[in-house]
């Protein structure tokens, strides 16, 4: 696990989901950079018009839609789903063999080499992001990888890349000073939120919206850094054990002690009468 | 007396043996199946629920199942309360039986088994992960709880050697064994922590690590009150109902400073909404109310400590509130209405074929290894200081040969 605490440097997006039209050329670019296969789907066999009907280890990214009313008539807002990209990830905080890293340049990634499957990291993330390989008969976790390989070269994130309108990609910093400028802007156009600046300990994905963000489907989560939650009781395993151990050799020490001074007060008498039956026993089993 | 109810017992007892073997046998071709098929066909886990049944049974109701072995190993070696001494072997032989199938069990849960041996790398090692502890803790202790079963064995095949350095080495595998013990039953609980926002609010507290170390302490001690008596009623063991007396009388305390803990995080430091949900309100109303709170008064009372049949009911029942509170952890509480979890048929038969075989182990070790011959008042537990005395291992053989001749 990284120990690093400045994050404003990191690589972010920004998505603008007032800007967001819906095309889903984000979720096309996903595949075909993350080479990802097909899946044959159904439409309305999830929550909305969204389709595929939940990310899956063939879907990185997706497009969720929610229609409404404004002002009497029915408008679409849109939200992209994708991994948050945690400045302190829980994926990363409870992999026992550290497959999952947060890099410098910001995404976090999976090193499928180290993974045994044990699917803690499903688990602990707050948005359910990892997701499994269930078809395969060995699988592995599967989840957006925020394109590690192009912004290790200088590039853009394939989905930023393909969006013609809602997703800025920058340092944290700048893009939650792009956001707040244009809360401060346009403060009619926006809920008066910056999505993912505290969310879990604080994300390189940051939302504005113009609908409240339950409505959207986000999930309510901890204004803290999930992995504190564990390490709270994990930082005290070495202190404890040294307390249990040392703790009960002492008391054993004090007992048996005790024991043996009493056992040696009453003396003489113990080993005239357990003697004869050693000496017994030896006979016996020579027999 | 009669010839024909002997034979009858005897024949009740080699049905019993094949239905469990039956059902163990079962339990390992749904095994099979779920290797050669992988996980998504055979169970009924997806992205949602990618826990089932194998952790919320198979770990984290069986660890603390298997606690009475680091239980009573303290509370015989530590606080001498020696007269304990003859319950702990079957609660080594559990513990011992419970860990290696818990090692079972998690190998069959994992999606890249193969590689299972990795957690052991030191440059993969993550000491930020409770997985990481607890599977470190599973494997010391499961080496532990074996050189802590293997006098038995070496009594049986009169090892001499193997066996004086196991008695030496007795008081500090009992320390390890409680020290690492109480490192990962309580880590079972830190899993949870970090569903900070999945685990409903009746569950989830900070202290979630401490409770799960106290109700494996209660339950480790219910199980040996089981095991002692089921053993004596259908083994033909001896009776300890008056060891298990004493053990009951420790009971009430400690059921009662698990429930006064539990109140505690619950009351001052959980936050509402506690009641929204029908089914895990009564679910946790069950679980405390039947499964602690009952037991609890029962074992406060004499009448119940001291009759065989109350004592085991109450037992029971602490029993029956842990597994339901491990499952409303760790799987019903960690559910949405929307989308239901239930087993599927192999994950079901594979976890029933991890109960036979438990069982059937057990038997088998129980009749054919001294397990609860094992009455050694007679023997000098100081080895450490005392290591040039050999006698010891003969004077505990002719234990059952010359019982109770030489106190007259």
């Amino acid at each position: 696990m990284s120990t690093r605490k400045d994050f404003s440097r990191d690589k972010s997006f920004l998505i603008d989901m007032t800007k967001c039209t819906g095309c889903r050329g984000c979720q096309v670019a996903c595949k075909q950079w993350n080479q990802l296969e097909a899946e044959q789907t159904e439409f309305f066999t999830g929550e909305g018009y969204q389709n595929p009907p939940a990310m899956s280890e063939y879907t990185f990214t997706r497009i969720k839609f929610r229609d409404y009313q404004k002002n009497g008539q029915n408008e679409f807002a849109f939200y992209k789903e994708m991994c948050m990209h945690c400045n302190e990830p829980a994926c990363a905080s409870v992999c026992p063999v550290g497959a999952f890293v947060k890099t410098e340049e910001g995404p976090v990634v999976y090193k499928s080499e180290r993974c045994i499957g044990c699917r803690f990291c499903m688990i602990a993330c707050p948005f359910n992001v990892p997701k499994y390989e269930w078809s395969k008969a060995f699988p592995l976790v599967k989840k957006c990888t925020g394109c590690y390989s192009r912004v290790k070269e200088g590039f853009a994130p394939a989905c930023a890349t393909a969006c013609p309108t809602a997703i800025t990609y920058g340092p944290r910093e700048e893009m939650i000073k792009e956001a707040e400028r244009r809360l401060g802007q346009y403060p009619d156009r926006y809920i008066h939120k910056v999505y993912g600046k505290e969310e879990a300990g604080g994300t390189s994905v940051i939302y504005l919206t113009n609908l409240p963000f339950d409505e959207l489907g986000f999930k309510p989560v901890t204004m803290r850094a999930l992995p504190g939650y564990t390490w709270d009781a994990l930082r005290l395993v070495p202190g404890i054990f040294l307390a249990v151990g040392g703790g009960l050799s002492a008391l054993s020490w004090f007992t048996h002690r005790r024991e043996r001074l009493k056992r040696e007060q009453a003396g003489e008498m113990v080993t005239e009468s357990s003697a004869p039956q050693i000496e017994d026993t030896d006979r016996k089993e020579e027999q | 007396m009669s010839a024909a109810r002997i034979v009858k017992e005897v024949k009740g007892y080699h049905a019993f043996i094949k239905f469990l073997i039956g059902i163990v046998m079962v339990g390992v071709i749904a095994g099979m199946v779920r290797f050669i098929f992988g996980l998504g066909v055979t169970t009924n886990l997806n992205d949602t629920y990618p826990w089932g049944l194998w952790i919320s049974f198979d770990v984290v109701t069986a660890v603390p199942l298997a606690a009475g072995a680091f239980t009573l190993g303290a509370i015989v070696h530590v606080f001498h309360i020696k007269k304990l001494e003859p319950l702990v072997r079957p609660a080594i032989v559990t513990g011992f039986l419970g860990y290696s199938l818990v090692c079972v069990g998690l190998i069959l849960d994992l999606g890249q088994p193969h590689k299972g041996w990795q957690v052991l790398r030191p440059d993969y090692w993550n000491l930020h992960s409770p997985m990481f502890e607890v599977s470190m803790c599973v494997m010391a202790y499961t080496t532990v709880l074996f050189l802590e079963f293997l006098p038995p064995v070496a009594e049986k095949f009169g090892w001499h050697v193997p066996l004086r350095v196991l008695r030496w080495l007795e008081m500090p595998l009992v320390i390890a064994a409680a020290a690492i013990s109480t490192l990962h039953q309580s880590s079972l609980g830190t899993f949870f922590l970090i569903a900070v926002d999945k685990l409903h609010n009746l569950w989830y507290s900070p202290l979630l690590p401490l409770l799960f170390w106290m109700s494996a302490i209660c339950t480790g001690m219910c199980i040996i009150i089981i095991e002692a008596t089921a053993s004596h009623k259908y083994m033909g063991q001896p009776n300890e109902g008056e060891l298990l007396r004493t053990l009951a009388k420790i009971l009430p305390w400690a059921l009662g400073a698990y429930l006064a803990v539990r109140a505690y995080s619950l009351i001052f430091m959980g936050k509402g909404p506690y009641f929204d949900r029908p089914g895990l309100t009564f679910s946790f109303m069950l679980e405390l109310g039947i499964g602690f709170i009952l037991p609890f008064i029962m074992f406060m009372q004499k009448s119940v400590r001291e009759n065989d049949r109350r004592r085991n009911i109450a037992a029971l029942l602490v029993i029956g509130g842990l597994v339901l509170n491990r499952f409303n952890v760790s799987m019903f509480g960690m559910m949405n209405e929307a989308e239901v979890y239930f087993p599927s048929i192999i994950e079901t038969l594979v976890t029933l074929g991890i109960i036979a075989a438990h069982i059937l182990l057990f038997v088998l070790i129980a009749k054919y290894f001294p397990i609860f011959e094992h009455h050694p008042e007679t023997v000098d537990y100081t080895i450490p200081d005392r290591l040039h005395r050999t006698g010891e291992h003969k004077e505990k053989k002719s234990y059952k040969e010359q019982p109770v001749s030489q106190e007259s």
